[in-house]
């Protein structure tokens, strides 16, 4: 799982070296780089904790709407949601953790699949075709386009800014920013601000500057 | 006083309890401020749009898809049938891109043809050990090309063995001696066909090897734009589970892999897939012994986490893996086009007492 941050606290510190096999690859490819990698400490292998289910009935649905607003398509959000928990059922994250744990994962793991730009558009171009309930397809068009733009846009922001939008416009408070992303709570105000006035200034630049 | 920072401000739209009352009070008089703060809503509710998504979470199916697919790590961990997580998904594992990279490259050398020519049919199965270095190093098959999925994974819940055969056409395993400690009736599972196909493009592929600083060698003449298709199952699965939900045995059954090339001669395609910057040499020199008909299935082995060994299932090579630590073992075979895999939280011992009494 790509959970990679760049330059801030990590949600749980550590570095894997027993993660399943799907997710060894990407684990240690992670624990190659330099820029610091959020991955949570490793269980024994196999070793499932017990605590899952209630943890994930609990946040699953917090967890596919970060991933959601990053990606604009709740079917890739579910996928980043699996690997999330997935890199969580076998971690040590205490229990109150857990929700902030599992937002930050989610928002780096989904912004990490943007970067696959070339298949997202080609997949985004056969859904627009396979999808027989849009009623017009200038109307699909347009929205597919936004969503694109929308997702260009969050890419290019530091990708602090970007998990920080994305957490806040979520649901999660201040307080639960800040303590994920291991900030004061007006740094959180701040890097917000910043991140939706960028955000704005890329998607409808001749908008009123704030 | 001096004006409250921007991410007071900021936080006065959607959280004004969070902010101190003389910082509220100054705002309240400050034309300065309230611009600033209006100026912050504006921009909120524009990214609060451009971000919203209509969600309707299904709960209960994620738990399902969770329960079964990374919850029961120790059975998903090689199975080939892409049961336990989208197509999709596994392409961007780098276990899977590398094994959907390993496929195409033990693929066999025949000739080309105007339409899809079946170039791969997994007849058994050979072990290609991978480092955890070489997974870093493993190429995703974007690396090289353009992947599409055609037919995606959907796995679904049947009642019966009975149910599972009719939907997939194959036989459902049936364990008549338990290994200790598992016990109850199995659940079944059943996934139709999952097909991709992949486009080779000299474009990515120099794009690719740029990035890691190397040329790439001339691509023979007719790869570039080449297809490949892979097709895998419809496959089943029997799941005995433990008290926690958690899959306790499973033998799952699936048609075994085949690829498929648009029309350039596979072996031109192969030699020069190995031959490119990104692959690791060892992993490219175990690829290069496999024998050249196309008919043995590649199993990514992470060499520090999991054994394997030679072994026989009623006469027919098989593959016995065993993690290291002792808390899985599985045992993979094909026969007659069909790859099955007996595994569990099991001894190797109980593993292919299963996999040989299978009725």
């Amino acid at each position: 799982m790509n959970l990679v941050q760049h330059g801030e606290a990590v949600p749980a510190a550590g570095r894997s070296s027993a993660a399943p096999a799907d997710d060894h690859g990407l684990t240690a490819r992670l624990a190659e780089r330099k820029d610091g990698v959020a991955l949570a400490t490793p269980r024994a292998r196999g070793a499932v904790r017990v605590d899952l289910e209630e943890v994930f009935r609990t946040t699953y649905p917090r967890v596919v709407g970060v991933a959601a607003r990053v990606l604009g398509s709740r079917e890739e959000a579910e996928d980043v949601a699996q690997e999330v928990f997935l890199e969580f059922a076998r971690s040590s994250v205490p229990v109150t953790a857990a929700p902030g744990w599992l937002s930050v994962a989610a928002a780096h793991t989904a912004l990490n699949h943007l970067r696959s730009s070339r298949r997202r558009a080609f997949r985004e171009e056969a859904a627009g075709r396979g999808d027989s309930s849009a009623p017009d397809v200038a109307e699909t068009i347009e929205t597919l386009d936004e969503r694109r733009r929308v997702r260009l846009a969050l890419g290019r922001l530091p990708r602090r800014q970007a998990v920080a939008l994305v957490l806040r416009h979520s649901g999660l408070s201040y307080a639960e920013v800040a303590e994920a992303l291991h900030l004061s709570p007006g740094s959180v105000g701040t890097t917000v601000r910043r991140a939706e006035a960028a955000l704005r200034k890329e998607l409808n630049p001749h908008a009123p500057s704030s | 006083m001096h004006h409250p920072a921007d991410g007071t401000l900021r936080r006065l739209v959607d959280e004004p309890a969070g902010v101190a009352d003389p910082d509220r009070e100054h705002v309240g008089g400050c034309p300065q401020c309230l611009a600033e703060v209006a100026a912050a809503q504006q921009d909120a509710t524009f990214a609060g749009t451009a971000l919203d998504v209509a969600l309707d979470t299904d709960v209960d199916a994620g738990w399902q898809r969770l329960s079964h697919a990374a919850v029961g790590g120790a059975t998903d961990r090689w199975q080939t049938t892409g049961r336990a997580r989208p197509w999709r998904s596994r392409l961007r594992s780098p276990v899977v891109a590398g094994a959907g990279v390993l496929a195409l490259l033990t693929g066999a050398s025949a000739a080309a043809a105007g339409d899809w020519l079946q170039i791969f049919s997994a007849e058994q199965v050979a072990p290609v050990t991978i480092t955890q270095e070489d997974l870093v190093e493993l190429p995703d098959l974007s690396a090289y090309g353009e992947a599409e999925v055609v037919e995606r994974v959907r796995i679904r819940d049947v009642a019966s063995a009975a149910s599972a055969e009719k939907v997939t056409g194959l036989e459902a395993p049936r364990v008549d001696d338990l290994p200790q400690g598992v016990t109850g009736q199995p659940a079944f599972e059943v996934v139709d066909k999952v097909s991709g196909t992949f486009t080779f493009s000299a474009e990515e592929a120099r794009r690719s090897a740029k990035t890691q600083g190397e040329t790439l060698p001339q691509p023979p003449a007719g790869l570039d734009d080449s297809r490949f298709r892979l097709e895998v199952g419809p496959g089943l699965a029997a799941i005995w589970s433990e008290e926690r939900g958690l899959p306790a045995l499973a033998v799952a059954r699936a048609v075994a892999p085949t690829a498929y090339s648009s029309g350039v001669p596979f072996a031109t395609a192969r030699d020069y897939l190995l031959s490119l910057p990104g692959l690791p040499e060892n992993v490219a020199a175990q690829l290069r012994s496999f024998s050249a008909d196309g008919t043995t299935l590649p199993v990514p082995v992470p060499e520090d986490l999991m054994t394997s060994s030679a072994t026989e299932v009623d006469g027919v090579d098989a593959t016995l893996l065993e993690a290291r630590d002792g808390t899985m073992a599985a045992v993979i075979w094909v026969e007659a086009g069909v790859v099955t895999v007996v595994a569990g939280s099991v001894t190797d011992d109980e593993v292919l007492a299963v996999a040989r009494g299978l009725g």
